[in-house]
C-alpha cells in the first residue's frame, strides 16, 4: 500500500478492469438485442396479419432485397477489419481510420436510403403502409448502430496516437469494441434477412 | 476505470485546476438542458393548413424539445466529459476521477454528476419519495372524486389523465424503489465492493431519469393523458399533445433502465469480494440483480413501442392504424411482453428485502437459500412467457388462452416455494418485533390475497366477468403496493441507520405502519367488493349500487395517505434529529453492517475477506 500520506489513486490490474467492461458492453448488447428482437417480431407480426390488405404499398413501392444487403455490407466489413486490426496495437490506429470510412459510409447510405423511401404519399408525407413503417424503424436502428460504431472507430483512431495509454487495458477495449462491432454485424444480417421477406 | 482508495480522513478536497468538470452542477445543467428545449422547439414548430400535418409538426416539436431538454441537461451537468476525454485519448486524471466521486463535498455532491455510489443511492431515494408523493397525491384526489356516485370532484377529461399519471408514475417510482436506493447505496457494501463496477454510468442512470421526472410532469401543462398508463394504441396515437411526455419519458426512463441494470449486474459478477461464492451472496443482492437482468430485455421493447407510437404521432407511419396495414394488437403485444416481466422487476427486489430481513430478526438461517434463489429465478424465467394473459378478451387468438393461462399458474410453484422459504424460517424462531420485521408478516397476508386473486384473473372464465373491473386494480395493488412497497419501506427502516447514521424514529414508524396497512385493507376490501359487482375501472362515474363499497375504499385510501404522511415526517425527523445508530443496530451478519457511518468513500479499508454466507445465526431447521 502506498505511503502517500495524503491519498492515493488504488488501479485494478487493467486486466481486471478491461474484463469488466466488456461484460458491461455484453450486457447492453443484451438490451439492444431484445431491441432488434421487437423490431423483427413487429415486421412479421404485421406482415403476416396483413391488416386490410395494407402491408406492402399501394403501387408496390419497396427496396429491392439487394440493397438491404448492400447497407448492411460495411458493417460486416467493418467487424471484419477491426477483428485484423486488435491482434497489433501498432497498426490498429491504420487500420481504424480505414474501418471508420467504412462504418461513415455505411451511415451515410442508410440515411440516404432513408432521404429517399419510395413509399411516402406524395400530398401528406405519410407512409404507405406497415411494411413502409416497419422499414423505417429498421433502417433508423441501423442508422444509430453506425453512429455508435463510428464514435468508437474515431475514438480508436485518436487513441493509437497517444502514447500515454496502458497498452494492456487499451488491448481490451478493442475487445470491448469487437464486441459492438460483431454484435451490429450479426444485427445487421438479421435486418437485412428480414427485410429481404416482403 | 480506476478504483480510489484512502488512507487519511483529513486529506485535502481534490481540485484539478483548469476542469470544466469542477464548474458544472444540476445548475448548469438546468440551464443548458432548457435553453435546447426552447431552441428545438422553436425551430421546429410551425404552421400548416392541414390540421392532420399540423398535429404531427407539433408532435414533432414537442418531442424533439423533450428529448433535447434531456439531453442538454446532461451536457450541462457534465455527463458527456468522460465519454468525450475518452473520444480524444485524453482519460480522465485520477485527480479528476477523485473530484468526481465528491469526496468532501458536502451537500453539494448530491446536485453533481457525482461518481460515489452512496451519493447515487441518496438521490435515488429522495426521486423515489417525490415520485411516490406526486402519484400518491393523485390517488387521493381519484379516491376522493369517487367517494360517492356522482363524480364531481373532476371533470372526466382529467380523470382520465389523473388515472393514467397515477399509474405510470408509481410504476416508475416502484421499478427504483428498492433497487435505486438500496440497490446502489447498500448492494455494492453488501457485496464487500469498494463502489460499482462503472461508477459514472451510474451517475448517469440517476441523472437520465431524473430528466423524465419534469417531462412526465409536464404531461399536466400540455392537457394531459387519456390512455392510462397502458398507452393502448390507436387512442395513444390520437391524443393530444400530453402524450408527447408519456412517450418521451418512457424512452428516456428505458435508457436509464438499460444502463443502471448493465451496472448492477456487472457490479455483482465481478466485484464481489475475495470468498464471496455465488452461495454467499445475500438474498437481497441475488433479487436485485434478478429484477435488474430481467429488466434489461424486457424495457426495449417497450422503448419500440413508444417509437413506434411517437413515429405514428409525427410522421404517418402506420404501425397501430389499421386503416394502413397497422394493428392494435402488435402494441398490446410489446407492451405486456415488457408488461408482464416488470410486475416481477418490481416485486422481487421488494420481496428479497424482506428476505434478508427475515433472517437478522429471527435469529435464524435462511430456511432453504436455495429454494429462494430457485424461487426468483423461476418467476423471472416463467414471467417472460405469459404476457398474452393481459390479452383473453382482446380477441387476439382465443385458442392461445389455455396454454397462457396453464404458464400464468405455473407461476403460482416458484411465489409458493418463496412462501415457503420465508415461513420456514420463521418457524422456529422468536421473532424480534421491530420496526424492519412488521414488513415481513404484512407481506405474507398482502401477498396471499394478492396472489390468490390473481389465480381467479388468470383463469380465463373467471377473467372473461373480472377483466376490466376494479377487481383487477384492486389485485395488482395488493401485489406491488401491499408486497413490494411494503419490502421497500421495511427496507428503508432496516437501513436507514447506515444510509443516515440514525435510527428511524419508532414510534412514529409504528404509527405509520399500522395506519398504512389496516387502510390498505379497508381500502382494497372495498374495491375488491366493487370490481366482483361489476364496476369498470379507469371509470370517472359509477352506479349507485357501489356506493357503500367505494366509500369504504375512500376512508381506507384516507388512512393510508396519512400513514404515509407520518411516515414521510419521520424519515425527514429522523434524519435531523433521530437517535445516532450503532454501527450495527440489529447485529446482522452482512457486510453492511461492518463499516461506519459516514462510510469511507471506498467502503473498505482494506477489502474484506469473506469467509461464510451471511446468515450463521444457528442451526438450520431440520
Ligand atoms: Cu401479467
Amino acid at each position: 500500500m502506498s505511503s502517500d500520506t495524503k491519498f492515493h489513486v488504488h488501479h485494478d490490474a487493467p486486466e481486471v478492469v478491461g474484463r469488466r467492461e466488456r461484460l458491461g458492453v455484453r450486457i447492453l448488447i443484451v438490451a439492444d438485442a431484445s431491441f432488434v428482437f421487437a423490431m423483427v417480431f413487429s415486421y412479421f407480426y404485421l406482415r403476416n396479419l396483413n391488416t386490410n390488405g395494407g402491408w406492402i404499398p399501394k403501387d408496390g413501392h419497396t427496396f429491392s432485397v439487394a440493397s438491404g444487403w448492400v447497407v448492411v455490407l460495411p458493417l460486416i466489413v467493418g467487424a471484419i477489419l477491426h477483428k485484423i486490426g486488435q491482434r497489433n496495437l501498432k497498426t490498429i490506429g491504420t487500420i481504424s481510420i480505414i474501418t471508420l470510412v467504412v462504418y461513415l459510409y455505411g451511415l451515410y447510405y442508410q440515411i440516404h436510403q432513408i432521404m429517399n423511401m419510395p413509399f411516402i404519399v406524395k400530398d401528406t408525407g405519410g407512409f404507405e403502409g406497415a411494411y413502409a413503417s416497419s422499414w423505417v424503424l429498421i433502417a433508423g436502428a441501423n442508422a444509430f448502430h453506425y453512429i455508435i460504431a463510428s464514435f468508437l472507430a474515431l475514438g480508436l483512431v485518436i487513441r493509437a496516437r497517444r502514447a500515454n495509454v496502458d497498452p494492456t487495458l487499451e488491448k481490451w477495449r478493442m475487445r470491448t469494441a469487437a464486441s459492438w462491432f460483431t454484435w451490429i454485424a450479426i444485427s445487421g444480417v438479421i435486418c437485412a434477412i428480414t427485410t429481404g421477406i416482403m | 476505470m480506476t478504483t480510489l482508495s484512502s488512507h487519511v480522513s483529513s486529506r485535502p478536497i481534490p481540485n484539478p485546476k483548469n476542469s470544466l468538470i469542477t464548474k458544472l452542477n444540476a445548475g448548469t445543467g438546468l440551464i443548458v438542458g432548457v435553453v435546447f428545449a426552447v431552441a428545438t422547439y422553436n425551430l421546429l414548430k410551425g404552421e400548416n393548413e392541414d390540421p392532420g400535418i399540423a398535429y404531427n409538426i407539433h408532435n414533432r416539436a414537442l418531442l424533439a424539445a423533450m428529448f433535447m431538454w434531456s439531453i442538454g441537461f446532461l451536457v450541462g451537468i457534465g455527463a458527456f466529459i468522460g465519454p468525450w476525454r475518452w473520444l480524444i485519448g485524453k482519460d480522465l486524471t485520477a485527480e479528476e476521477q477523485l473530484y468526481l466521486a465528491g469526496d468532501g463535498q458536502g451537500i453539494k455532491r448530491y446536485f453533481k454528476y457525482c461518481t460515489d455510489h452512496k451519493v447515487v443511492g441518496i438521490q435515488y431515494l429522495w426521486g423515489v419519495i417525490t415520485l411516490l408523493g406526486v402519484g400518491g397525491a393523485m390517488a387521493m384526489m381519484i379516491r376522493t372524486n369517487l367517494a360517492a356516485p356522482g363524480g364531481h370532484f373532476i371533470t372526466a377529461s382529467v380523470y382520465n389523465s389523473l388515472v393514467g399519471l397515477h399509474g405510470i408514475t408509481m410504476i416508475i417510482a416502484m421499478i427504483i424503489v428498492a433497487t435505486g436506493p438500496f440497490g446502489n447505496y447498500i448492494m455494492p457494501i453488501m457485496i464487500g465492493a469498494a463502489d460499482m463496477a462503472f461508477p459514472r454510468l451510474n451517475a448517469l442512470s440517476w441523472w437520465v431519469l431524473f430528466t423524465a421526472i419534469p417531462v412526465l410532469c409536464s404531461a399536466w401543462f400540455l392537457g394531459g393523458i387519456p390512455t392510462g398508463w397502458t398507452a393502448y394504441a390507436p387512442l395513444s396515437i390520437q391524443a393530444g399533445p400530453g402524450m408527447n411526455a408519456f412517450i418521451a419519458t418512457i424512452i428516456i426512463f428505458a435508457v436509464s433502465t438499460a444502463v443502471a441494470g448493465s451496472n448492477i449486474t456487472a457490479t455483482v459478477i465481478a466485484m464481489r469480494a475475495k470468498g464471496m461464492t455465488w452461495n454467499r451472496v445475500p438474498i437481497f443482492v441475488i433479487g436485485a440483480t434478478i429484477s435488474v437482468a430481467l429488466a434489461v430485455p424486457a424495457f426495449p421493447t417497450f422503448m419500440v413501442s413508444m417509437i413506434m407510437t411517437a413515429l405514428d404521432r409525427t410522421y404517418m407511419t402506420g404501425f397501430f392504424d389499421a386503416n394502413i396495414g397497422g394493428s392494435g394488437w402488435l402494441y398490446a403485444h410489446l407492451f405486456w411482453i415488457m408488461g408482464h416481466p416488470e410486475v416481477y422487476v418490481i416485486l422481487i427486489p421488494g420481496v428479497a428485502v424482506l428476505m434478508e430481513i427475515v433472517p437478522v430478526f429471527v435469529r435464524m438461517p435462511l430456511f432453504s437459500y436455495i429454494g429462494a434463489v430457485v424461487g426468483f429465478a423461476g418467476i423471472a424465467g416463467l414471467s417472460i412467457l405469459v404476457w398474452a394473459h393481459h390479452m383473453y378478451m382482446s380477441g387476439w387468438m382465443p385458442m392461445l388462452n389455455g396454454p397462457f393461462m396453464v404458464t400464468t399458474e405455473m407461476i403460482s410453484i416458484p411465489t409458493g416455494l418463496i412462501f415457503l422459504v420465508m415461513l420456514g424460517t420463521l418457524w422456529h424462531g422468536k421473532p424480534w418485533l421491530k420496526l424492519p420485521m412488521l414488513g415481513v408478516y404484512a407481506f405474507l397476508w398482502n401477498m396471499l390475497v394478492g396472489g390468490i386473486t390473481g389465480i381467479y384473473l388468470s383463469d380465463v372464465p373467471a377473467d372473461n366477468y373480472l377483466h376490466g373491473s376494479m377487481y383487477v386494480t384492486a389485485h395488482f395493488h395488493y401485489t406491488l403496493m401491499g408486497a413490494a412497497l411494503t419490502g421497500a419501506v421495511a427496507g428503508l427502516a432496516y437501513w436507514f441507520p447506515k444510509m443516515t447514521g440514525r435510527m428511524l424514529n419508532e414510534r412514529a414508524g409504528y404509527v405509520s405502519f399500522w395506519l398504512i396497512q389496516i387502510g390498505f385493507q379497508v381500502l382494497y376490501l372495498g374495491m375488491f367488493t366493487a370490481g366482483a359487482e361489476g364496476q369498470p375501472r379507469r371509470v370517472v362515474n359509477y352506479a349507485s349500487q357501489f356506493a357503500t363499497a367505494n366509500r369504504i375504499s375512500t376512508v381506507g385510501a384516507y388512512l393510508v395517505g396519512t400513514g404515509f404522511v407520518v411516515l414521510l415526517w419521520a424519515v425527514v425527523h429522523s434524519w435531523r434529529h433521530g437517535k445516532i445508530a450503532p454501527m450495527n443496530p440489529w447485529g446482522a451478519k452482512s457486510l453492511e453492517w461492518t463499516v461506519p457511518y459516514p462510510v469511507p468513500l471506498v467502503n473498505f479499508d482494506t477489502p474484506p475477506v469473506v469467509t461464510s454466507d451471511p446468515y450463521g445465526y444457528g442451526k438450520a431447521v431440520k
